[in-house]
């Protein structure tokens, strides 16, 4: 294959003005010596990343028609990642900062829906620098902080050094309930080894398989409806992969502006491999990988990261998939 | 067992490449401007190298990372960098730094009878013939091309959701007008005679306005993004990459509405990923991604030769000489065939 179809990984740095992300930023920088990096920063950004290569960008977000799928996309990040791969000397890795009040959902489902993004560089990982301090009542206060919690795979909860252990138990309950696949590191000055936010490949089908989400139970508490919540399904019984796929586009195509993110191991009736599958809003990766671990029980398991998911039926939805 | 010829890769050399050039430098060619008798290519390291019959290339240090669009002025060319610059750069390599934007991008350059353009962000910069300061020309979104009329009068900027067309009055004062298409905007050019304007899509087509009547369509059915397209002879054909194919839309009579393009098929299954017109004749130039170049003469099919033959990385760039005797085709791995056209002519 070509060397320029080599995937340069893409690490995003979510979190709220103030949270820490030019530190955690300037931390990989000066701590990884001998790669090079490019580093596409927003005009609202704090200043002063101390790195040859930073890239002015404009967190331009616009539609996309794919068929019948319409979905956001950022235009800047296209058009900047492509012209990063046609450069001479080839990148370890690229470091994409946003704003503090941006959606993370145009960013991942631009390396769904590009092909030339998706050729070339791979989503790593999303990473969400949020301040202990003053978390939870951004939560509350604003639409933005719930969705870079529930996108995230890494949460970096910073400044913990200015909470009780009481104040961060109740932030760590918060950040769960939004999102029980974030892995949650406890930070000061986000000293954080490296390897726990970069090259984590977390937008993989492969890693779904690893990550094993606090269950949750269906009947949660919720404080308002513009709560972004998880749900999961647990079943014993092979699924119908004809019910399943009726129900599941279904539901994509009518509430996919609520659902955040979806994960899911499926074991389908009369079929030896595993389906693996997660999903950004209505855009999905699927695909069978492997064959079930020998000696272990065969089960299907489906994670929701939303809002609303109260109102969409997906309990019943996801029994009436049960193979009869 | 039987060998598959259709896809069997074309290992022996052609009569261009072996009387050609070639060089294989392993930097990404980016761009080719054909200047005169000689072609400029810029690279994925920043440098520009002038490719002229007798002489040898040497590398001209224009941009810090990538020469990220080129374009002729006069006896010049322009080109926009990933460092900020905007450049005029003379063919025996001296450098002229227009502006400097710093840590924006300057993603399009053009130029036309003296007045010259640089786009970075939401904004073209336009320096009228004798000017000092740029004219500011601002849109709502980041722009995706600009093109000049024929005239000079009239000038296209693609964007997020159409194109705006800004028009110069004899007092050279511009005023824009809109023409909307829901979507990303990319490439833009005019037709030859000025009636068409096209441009190609974040999605996987064109689209088009005939402007004297702003009848608007697109142009679809693609496998992939249309980076390439270039009008042929008079204004008769648009050829387009991003197919197997290379997709030719009639804009002959009333354009392509209703009608069906000409599709050139190529050996194998490969994507024409770059198109450009051959000078004087209905004919195109088509790269491949497998780097593979053909010449095909667009109302007869069974006229195709092959010009370069495979080396792996998709073709970027193809130009041709003004006067016709030679041509340039670079790839994305770094290698370049400079070759003579016509038996008799020297490289």
């Amino acid at each position: 294959m070509q060397e320029t179809n080599k995937q340069v990984p893409v690490t995003v740095l979510t979190g709220f003005l103030g949270a820490g992300k030019t530190t955690l930023l300037n931390r990989i920088l000066t701590e990884q010596h001998g790669k090079k990096y490019a580093v596409i920063v927003n005009e609202f950004g704090e200043q002063g990343i101390d790195n040859d290569l930073v890239v002015d960008a404009d967190e331009e977000v616009f539609e996309m028609n794919n068929g019948c799928i319409c979905c956001t996309v950022r235009g800047d990040l296209i058009r900047i990642l492509s012209g990063l791969m046609k450069r001479a000397d080839k990148l370890d890795a690229i470091i994409v900062e946003t704003t503090g009040l941006a959606d993370p959902a145009p960013v991942a489902q631009t390396f769904f829906v590009d092909q030339d993004v998706a050729d070339r560089t791979k989503l790593d990982a999303i990473v969400t620098v949020a301040d202990a301090v003053h978390l939870s009542s951004q939560l509350t206060d604003h639409h933005e902080a719930e969705e870079q919690i529930a996108f995230a795979d890494v949460v970096l909860l910073n400044k913990i050094d200015l909470v009780d252990e009481n104040g961060l138990e109740v932030v760590k309950q918060r950040i769960k309930k939004i999102n029980p696949f974030g892995k949650i590191i406890n930070t000061t000055k986000c000293g954080v080894p490296l390897n726990e936010v970069l090259n984590l490949d977390a937008f993989s089908l492969k890693r779904v398989l690893e990550v094993e989400p606090d269950f949750l139970t269906s009947d949660h508490d919720h404080e308002h409806d513009d709560d972004v919540t998880s749900l999961s399904f647990v079943s014993d019984t092979p699924l119908d992969m004809e019910k399943f796929q009726d129900w599941f586009t279904k539901l994509l195509q009518t509430k996919g502006q609520d659902i955040l993110r979806t994960k899911g191991i499926l074991d389908f009736t009369g079929e030896s491999d595993r389906y693996v599958f997660q999903g950004v809003h209505m855009l999905m990766d699927a695909s069978p990988m492997g064959k079930w671990p020998e000696g272990k029980e065969r089960s299907s398991r489906l994670v929701f990261i939303g809002r609303n998911l109260e109102t969409m039926n997906l309990k019943e939805g996801f029994e009436n998939c049960k193979s009869a | 067992m039987k060998a598959d010829l259709n896809n069997f890769p074309q290992l022996n050399k052609t009569k261009f490449e072996n009387r050609g050039k070639e060089f294989r430098l392993g930097i990404p060619v980016i761009n080719a401007v054909t200047v005169g008798n000689s072609i400029a290519v810029g690279f994925g390291d920043g440098t520009v190298r002038i490719f002229s019959s007798g002489k040898s290339s040497e590398p001209i240090k224009a941009h810090k990372g990538i020469v990220l669009c080129m374009a002729k002025d006069g006896d010049h060319i322009l080109t926009g960098g990933d460092d900020g610059r905007f450049l005029r750069i003379s063919l025996d390599g001296n450098i002229n730094e227009i502006s400097n934007f710093g840590t924006r991008w300057v993603d399009h350059v053009t130029s036309k009878n003296g007045s010259v353009v640089c786009t970075s962000g939401n904004i073209v910069y336009l320096w009228m013939p004798n000017k000092k300061e740029p004219k500011l020309l601002e849109h709502d979104s980041t722009i995706g091309g600009v093109a000049f009329d024929s005239k000079g009068r009239k000038l296209a900027v693609s964007r997020y959701g159409g194109v705006t067309l800004w028009k110069k009055d004899y007092s050279n004062k511009w005023t824009s007008s809109d023409l909307i298409w829901k979507g990303s905007h990319n490439k833009v050019i005019f037709s030859p005679d000025d009636r068409y304007l096209v441009t190609s899509m974040q999605e996987n087509q064109l689209h088009f306005w005939r402007l004297k009547d702003k009848i608007d369509s697109a142009m679809s059915g693609y496998g992939a993004k249309v980076k390439s397209f270039a009008f042929v002879g008079d204004s008769k054909y648009l050829a387009t990459s991003g197919a197997n194919d290379a997709v030719c839309w009639p804009f002959d009579g009333d354009g392509p509405v209703g009608r069906e393009p000409i599709c050139l098929p190529y050996v194998g299954k490969q994507l024409v990923t770059f198109v450009e017109s051959f000078p004087n004749e209905n004919a195109i130039l088509t790269g491949l991604s497998d780097g593979s170049v053909y010449l095909s003469e667009i109302e007869k099919a069974n006229n195709t030769i092959i010009i370069r033959s495979f080396t792996e990385f998709e073709v970027s760039a193809i130009a041709v000489t003004d006067d016709c005797s030679h041509l340039l085709i670079g790839d994305m791995g770094g290698n370049i065939l400079w070759t003579s056209i016509w038996d008799e002519e020297k490289n």
